[in-house]
């Protein structure tokens, strides 16, 4: 909402991701304690939702459409034509993780691979700061405020570089040594290829943030020009939008094998 | 000669070789100091990750090293580009890289057209071997590979057909200048080369004997030539995706002043409904293949029971992109149709919103239907009704579609040149196509129908009607638009009335000895079934339709610098692209145009569909 004033979109932020940190709690004490699939399934809905609308900002895809008098040169059209494709895109690549949950229910149906469930959190809540610290670079760069922008650009490079080295290095190392490995069975197989998945698009998420960092640096985006910084933005939140189906649906949802 | 091998093709085909032998000797070198497997005599010398990798690393080479992503980097490195980008004049133009969505088009068309005639070569290769019974030409394994071969290819190639017609098309008859994003457009063609050299090498590595569905278990050990064809579908994939991304972006915002919804041209709703499937479903059949390709390199169990993993749940994923996939084939294709119809009929298109939305209501159940391929597969039986109801529900919209054709003709002034005669050759065979269409729909026939000539039959009827006629008849009444010059008038009617009976022999006679109990997909059969003969009068009405593509290609070539001149309006079409000068000017229109009226009002006087700002005519 660019058209919040410093303090309200800073206000704002901070509200969303509370909610959006208590919502993962809550979620993490339905598993372990009720089993109730539902009521996980409607906590990750309302997770994507808030993220959708406060960070992703996906009304503005409305927005400036129809004006047809619009001048097409403008940059304002070619933004929201940059939004529409960009948009259509992670419509797109939403396709890929749909068909790798419902390869998961197929094959594991309620039941889930032996998995450490503080790691899975404990990654969740990585990537949960990420987005919160990717909406503080955006939103300065929408009130032209460079400095904070490149500290919050670094500051959600390193969360997200932790989010993978964390799944990498870590959690799938656990795995294995429980026995879930990639060839051992169907649950180790769509761990590792969910997990992969999207950590593969959590790296590429990393280039998006470095070249933005690069241009930001170099004075390429101004308050009223920066494009790239926003798409940066939504193809981040998108990539956090998936795990907060993945995480319950890897972690959480069903009876131990 | 010099400026072929200096294009943009020449040096990414080169690119490309470097990269797969980069990344073949990569994989190799790492397995050599990890002491596992480094070479591998059956496999082709390199290990099966070895040619994995180096196919995936070869695609990367052929994009980055042929410069089709150079601006991209430069936007990354926070760099202006050029927003104008002059392409050279004459036929070079066409291998290398253009921004041009007209040059772009006839690119995805050429790149069609050859894949169609390795293809079809393949399917004359083993239709010379079905000709008699017993093996005479051909292995068991050369069959399957050609076989499969010839279905994926035809698949790529009609996909690049497809957005060969829409991308040449499409911006016209929007009046834009452009696509909305013209470098993505690039890449979308640019990707798909690497992707048919992929699927070509499979030749070299083995084959594959799965034919182009690629089921599991079979396609989890079949030779190291399944994984280029996996690779190859995959990167190609990415040409269907982005080139569908391109086009919904470009009629949403793009759109001539005062062209609303049901202004559109109907060709511009099939474009539309088309790029809907192809925008998302496509990912499924990259990721149902991408879970094969790690089963095998990986051993990870997703198809494999042994290991609780499912090779039902393949073809689910499978279909579900593979299914639609027909319709997007089709819908363009029968775009085409309604959009010739009135211009050759004179009169307006009959149930101009009817037909609009039936595309889209194609396009939306179509994703609803998929598992009717899976009827015998195995899957829960409670599945088979619903999917068979959603199937026959195809029917409603594609109904809607004859009748409003049939009812356009009536009473009509019919004109029949050449493109007309590729429209009505379409309607009737695609009428062919759908009418056998429910038997394969309902549970109870389809369970003896399932694997048989029968459903080749049938498919190829729809795919000739939905697509290979309407294509042959944009493409002799497109032409002059890209030349300036017209397809010989006699060659086209021969070749029409040579494909067109030859073709009706081929498929009724495969109808046929499917319902006596024909399989598909095998190379030899018993001749007590006494299918010698029909196999031998369908083996020469192949032959037959290879003659007149011939002519059409001769046709092609020669009108290219002879043809008769045609720089006008000669079809006396409404459609703005007609409006202005053949070929067509760089940038489209010099002055846009406003939209002022209803696109098929032909015969009714005073009525115009387009108003430009000023003379175009300068």
């Amino acid at each position: 909402m660019a058209h919040l004033n410093k303090s309200d979109a800073l206000r704002q932020g901070i509200i969303i991701f509370v909610f959006l940190a208590v919502l993962t709690a809550l979620e993490f004490f339905i598993a372990v304690t009720l089993e109730a699939v539902a009521l996980l399934v409607v906590v990750a809905l309302v997770k994507a939702g808030l993220v959708l609308y406060y960070y992703m900002h996906i009304y503005k895809l409305s927005q400036e459409a129809d004006d047809e008098d619009e001048d097409r040169h403008s940059l304002a059209y070619k933004t929201a034509t940059n939004r529409l494709g960009l948009w259509l895109f992670l419509l797109s690549d939403s396709f890929v993780f749909g068909g790798l949950a419902v390869a998961r229910f197929n094959l594991l149906g309620l039941t889930r691979p032996e998995l450490n469930q503080l790691l899975g959190l404990a990654v969740t809540s990585v990537l949960l700061l990420s987005s919160f610290s990717m909406n503080r670079a955006e939103v300065s760069m929408e009130h032209g405020d460079r400095k904070n922008f490149l500290l919050f650009t670094v500051l959600t490079f390193l969360l997200g570089a932790g989010f993978v080295a964390g799944v990498v290095f870590v959690e799938w190392p656990t795995a294995i040594a429980e026995g879930v490995t990639p060839s051992a069975n169907a649950a180790g197989a769509i761990f590792f290829m969910m997990t992969g998945m999207h950590a593969f698009h959590v790296l590429t998420g990393l280039i998006f943030l470095f070249v933005i960092w690069n241009n930001g640096r170099r004075g390429v985006y101004t308050q009223e020009k920066h494009w790239g910084v926003e798409a940066a933005t939504v193809y981040w939140h998108f990539v956090d939008v998936v795990w907060i189906f993945f995480y319950p649906a890897l972690y959480l949802i069903g009876k131990l094998i | 000669m010099k400026k072929i091998f200096s294009s943009t093709l020449a040096r990414g085909l080169l690119w490309q070789a470097v990269g797969w032998l980069v990344g073949a000797l990569f994989i190799t070198g790492i397995r050599a100091l990890m002491g596992l497997q480094a070479i591998d005599a059956s496999k082709f010398f390199f290990t099966e990750p070895a040619w994995v990798f180096g196919g995936l690393l070869g695609a990367l080479f052929f994009i980055g090293g042929s410069g089709i992503v150079s601006d991209w980097f430069k936007w990354a490195k926070g760099e202006e580009t050029s927003e104008h980008h002059e392409d050279p004049a004459g036929g070079e133009k066409y291998f290398n890289l253009s921004l041009d969505h007209k040059v772009i088009g006839i690119q995805y068309t050429l790149l069609a057209l050859a894949l169609f005639v390795i293809g079809g070569t393949f399917a004359l290769i083993f239709r010379l071997e079905l000709a008699h019974s017993g093996l005479q030409l051909l292995t068991l394994q050369w069959y399957n590979t050609l076989m499969s071969l010839h279905g994926i290819l035809m698949i790529i190639g009609i996909l690049l057909g497809v957005s060969g017609v829409i991308n040449y098309l499409v911006p016209m008859l929007i009046g834009a200048q452009d696509m909305a994003f013209p470098r993505l457009n690039a890449f979308s063609y640019w990707v798909a080369v690497p992707g048919a050299v992929l699927l070509l090498s499979s030749l070299a590595l083995g084959g594959f004997d799965t034919g182009w569905t690629g089921y599991p278990p079979l396609s989890a050990r079949a030779p190291v030539g399944m994984q280029m064809f996996f690779l190859g579908v995959f990167v190609a994939g990415w040409s269907s995706i982005l080139g569908a991304l391109n086009v919904i972006a470009s009629v949403i915002r793009m759109r001539a002043k005062g062209m609303t919804a049901f202004r559109m041209p109907i060709l511009v709703w099939a474009a539309i409904a088309t790029s809907l499937i192809a925008l998302t479903a496509t990912q499924l059949i990259g990721l149902s293949f991408q879970l094969v390709m790690f089963q095998r390199l990986l051993g990870m169990g997703f198809f494999d029971p042994a290991k609780g993993g499912n090779p039902v749940l393949f073809q689910h994923l499978f279909w579900f992109y593979s299914h639609p996939a027909v319709y997007v084939f089709v819908l363009p294709g029968l775009g085409v149709i309604s959009e010739l119809l009135p211009v050759f009929v004179r009169k307006p298109l009959f149930g101009y919103r009817w037909v609009a939305m039936s595309s889209l209501g194609i396009a939306l159940v179509g994703f609803l239907v998929w598992a009717h391929h899976m009827f015998t597969s195995g899957m829960n039986d409670y599945l088979r009704v619903p999917f068979m109801y959603s199937t026959l529900l195809v029917a409603v919209p594609t109904g809607v579609k004859f009748f409003s054709w049939v009812a356009t003709l009536w009473k009509g002034k019919i004109e029949t040149p050449t493109p007309m005669l590729f429209v009505l050759g379409g309607i009737i065979v695609f009428l062919l196509g759908g009418l056998s269409g429910p038997p394969n729909a309902t549970v109870a026939t389809d369970l003896h129908l399932q694997d048989t000539y029968w459903i080749v039959g049938h498919f190829h009827d729809t795919i000739f009607g939905g697509y290979v006629f309407p294509f042959f008849a944009a493409i002799y009444y497109w032409f002059p638009k890209a030349t300036g010059r017209r397809m010989n008038e006699t060659l086209g009617k021969i070749h029409f009335w040579l494909m067109t009976p030859s073709f009706l022999v081929l498929t009724l006679f495969m109808m046929r000895i499917g319902l006596l109990g024909m399989r598909r997909r095998i190379a030899d059969y018993d001749p007590a079934l006494g299918f010698d003969w029909y196999q031998l009068i369908m083996t020469i009405a192949g032959f037959t339709i290879a003659l007149s593509v011939l002519i059409f290609f001769i046709n092609f070539f020669r009108s290219m610098k002879h043809g008769e001149k045609a720089d006008g309006n000669i079809w006396n079409s409404r459609s703005p692209e007609w409006q202005v000068p053949s070929p067509m000017p760089v940038h489209n229109f010099d002055q846009p145009f406003e939209v002022v009226g209803e696109p098929y009002d032909y015969g009714l006087t005073d009525a115009p569909y387009i108003k430009f700002a000023k003379s175009t005519h300068k």
